[in-house]
């Protein structure tokens, strides 16, 4: 797939880049109005990223430049500014997700992929890994064709790590999937700790393997091995 | 005390002691005047003695002259000569009774004989005439006394309605609920200087305040990109294989601090959301649906710490925000549990106009005045501190009750819509 980075925060850039492309992506970035007026008018990419603070224009401009130019391209808009006038005015305008800042990198993943997959309605809703089989659309889990039930929290926090397959996840940001602005309470963390005990526990009654392994004790990381 | 009360006590001693001394002097001069008067007359009765006593009669006044003449035969005429006056009282004969009166005493040669010759004037009339004009001079001056006191009063009243009204303005005065301080508009030039120094001084604390709120929510806005860059960093640290266990706790607290912060930031932006009433748009909201959504939403929370929840909800719509709304009943709820202790319990009661939260917790009552102060917090609670200003804001601008209560060891939390 291929992504456009529109971020003037240099390291930001940086991480989003090498974390999207060791997702097997191709990413390309820009980091002012100009560059990126320029790349998005002689390219075309799956995915845009598109920061609404540049140093020399509105990202808003370059939204409205881009759906002149009738691509085709996903657009997620990424802000520091949480404001519910502004996300109306970027989904309005075109964008098809708003994300705030700051955000983990997994949920990044997550949003692109669930923007591309919405995109391509031909595409698969369904996500297979080994003997796992998840429908997205109804939210079923199946091990060896056979259906398991899940929470929808805990639907949601599979999904997460199947879609970031491979990718250590730190409970934070898995408890902000669940919990969204109330992931600060107290001790959601440990909560993290229950569910992922609860997935795996339920997996593996159904004959799955175990693929959910520790990091650090800090989160998780999904994977075969 | 009011001043025009102090400003009347003061006037009414001085006119009452002024009018005294006055009464007293002007009483004093008119009897003096007066007394000098009779004493004329009675010297003009001498003369007549004398006339009469030429042509070998002793004189008798009229009835009408209601004085009496005495005459006393002396041995000699004892020297000096001299004429005596004086206030005594006498017998009137014409009118039978004792009156006060003048008396002039003085030695004449009659028919060639020498008498102690005594006339006794009546003060009687005099006196009354005194009276008379005595009353006819105070009784006025009194009224009039009594109708500048009432006059004072109610003009004082009237006067300083304008230094009222400002006074009532400045008190509904409130930068948070945007009551922008109303000026009085009056012709006196003090209470207009007044109220033009209050102006002034409440647009200044507005800017100021405006000033401040910006600065709040440029801030935190600028301080979410370096968040984003730590956010990200930490999850690329993550994605490693570098790294032993021991770097695992540090991590986790970097993920922890990291959350907080952005937690409070958001927080923070909310709070001066509110108050700039940039959330406003007003529906029909299902509070009990919004509830139920809340409890589902932290049945592990409430679960892991084995809170018995106890929910006893009527259905209940209201015309509201429907974001505030959720931020209210989250925050009551976030508030709930944080705050109560293994096994406690969580108590919630909703219908159509209130929503009750009780929970037990510590068991003291909080203090009211301050809980909902912002940054205010135990020092075990891990929050922001902001929860309950936040949900203070909301019922403010909402213009809900907002109550807190401690009873039978449970901390009770109502809101009234």
């Amino acid at each position: 797939m291929k992504i456009f980075i529109v971020e003037d925060e240099l390291s930001l850039q940086n991480s989003m880049e090498r974390y999207l492309t060791s997702e097997r992506n191709i990413c390309v970035c820009a980091s002012t109005y100009a560059e990126a007026y320029e790349k998005l008018s002689i390219y075309e990419y799956d995915c845009v990223l598109l920061d609404l603070n540049l140093p020399d224009g509105e990202g808003l401009q370059l939204l409205k430049h881009l759906k002149k130019l009738n691509k085709g391209a996903g657009i997620i808009i990424t802000s520091a500014r949480n404001a519910l006038d502004q996300k109306i005015e970027g989904l309005s305008l075109g964008a098809d997700d708003y994300l705030t800042k700051p955000f983990h990198l997994s949920e990044l993943n997550a949003r692109i992929l669930a923007l591309v997959r919405r995109k391509n309605m031909s595409g698969a809703m369904q996500v297979t890994f080994n003997e796992l089989m998840i429908d997205i659309d109804s939210k079923e889990v199946f091990v060896h064709g056979k259906i398991i039930y899940f929470t929808r929290k805990e639907f949601e926090l599979l999904l997460y790590f199947i879609v970031n397959k491979g990718k250590a996840i730190s409970k934070a940001a898995a408890a902000e999937r669940i919990w969204g602005d109330d992931a600060d309470m107290a001790d959601s963390f440990d909560f993290i700790y229950t569910h992922i005990k609860n997935i795996r526990k339920k997996l593996m009654d159904a004959g799955s393997n175990d693929y959910f392994h520790s990091v650090y004790g800090v989160g998780y990381r999904f994977a075969a091995t | 005390m009011k001043l025009f009360t102090k400003y009347n006590i003061i006037l009414s001693f001085v006119g009452i002691f002024g009018l005294l001394v006055i009464g007293f002097l002007f009483y004093n001069t008119l009897t003096h005047y007066l007394d000098k008067q009779i004493d004329h007359d009675m010297v003009e009765e001498i003369i007549e003695v004398k006339e009469a006593a030429a042509k070998n009669v002793f004189y008798k006044p009229h009835e009408f002259e209601d004085l009496i003449v005495n005459y006393k035969p002396i041995d000699n005429l004892n020297q000096p000569l001299t004429t005596l006056y004086g206030d005594t009282s006498f017998y009137n004969p014409l009118k039978y009774q004792l009156e006060r009166g003048r008396y002039l005493k003085t030695q004449l040669i009659l028919f060639g004989k020498p008498y102690m010759v005594t006339v006794v004037a009546s003060k009687f009339e005099r006196e009354e005439q005194i009276k008379q004009i005595c009353l006819i001079i105070f009784l006025p001056m009194l009224l009039l006394f009594g109708i500048l006191l009432l006059i004072n009063r109610v003009m004082m009243g009237k006067l300083w309605r304008p230094f009222e009204k400002i006074v009532q303005n400045i008190t509904k005065f409130n930068l948070r609920q945007d009551h922008a301080f109303e000026p009085v508009n009056t012709p006196i030039r003090e209470f207009k200087t007044l109220n033009d120094a209050i102006v002034l001084l409440s647009n200044k604390v507005n800017i100021d305040y405006r000033e401040i709120k910006l600065f709040t929510e440029n801030a935190s806005h600028e301080m979410m990109t370096p968040l984003a860059v730590i956010n990200a960093k930490l999850d690329m640290i993550l994605q490693s294989n570098v790294l032993d266990n021991d770097y695992g706790e540090i991590l986790a607290d970097l993920y922890k601090a990291t959350s907080r912060l952005t937690k409070l930031n958001q927080s923070l932006l909310l709070l001066v959301k509110i108050d700039n009433n940039t959330i406003n748009e007003q529906e029909q909201v299902d509070v009990k649906e919004l509830v139920v959504e809340k409890i589902n939403y932290f049945q592990e929370l409430i679960h892991k710490r084995s809170l018995v929840l106890i929910t006893n909800l009527s259905e209940s719509t209201i015309f509201s925000n429907r974001q505030l709304m959720d931020v209210l009943i989250n925050n009551l709820f976030s508030n709930v549990i944080r705050h109560n202790y293994e096994g406690g319990t969580i108590e919630i009661l909703l219908n159509q106009s209130t929503i009750i939260f009780k929970n037990t917790g510590t068991k003291v009552a909080l203090n009211a005045e301050k809980i909902f102060d912002r940054f205010y917090k135990d020092k075990a609670s891990e929050g922001t501190g902001l929860g309950l200003s936040i949900l203070k804001q909301i019922c403010v601008k909402q213009d809900f009750n907002l109550n807190y209560q401690y009873e039978n060891d449970l901390h009770i939390f109502t809101v009234s819509f």
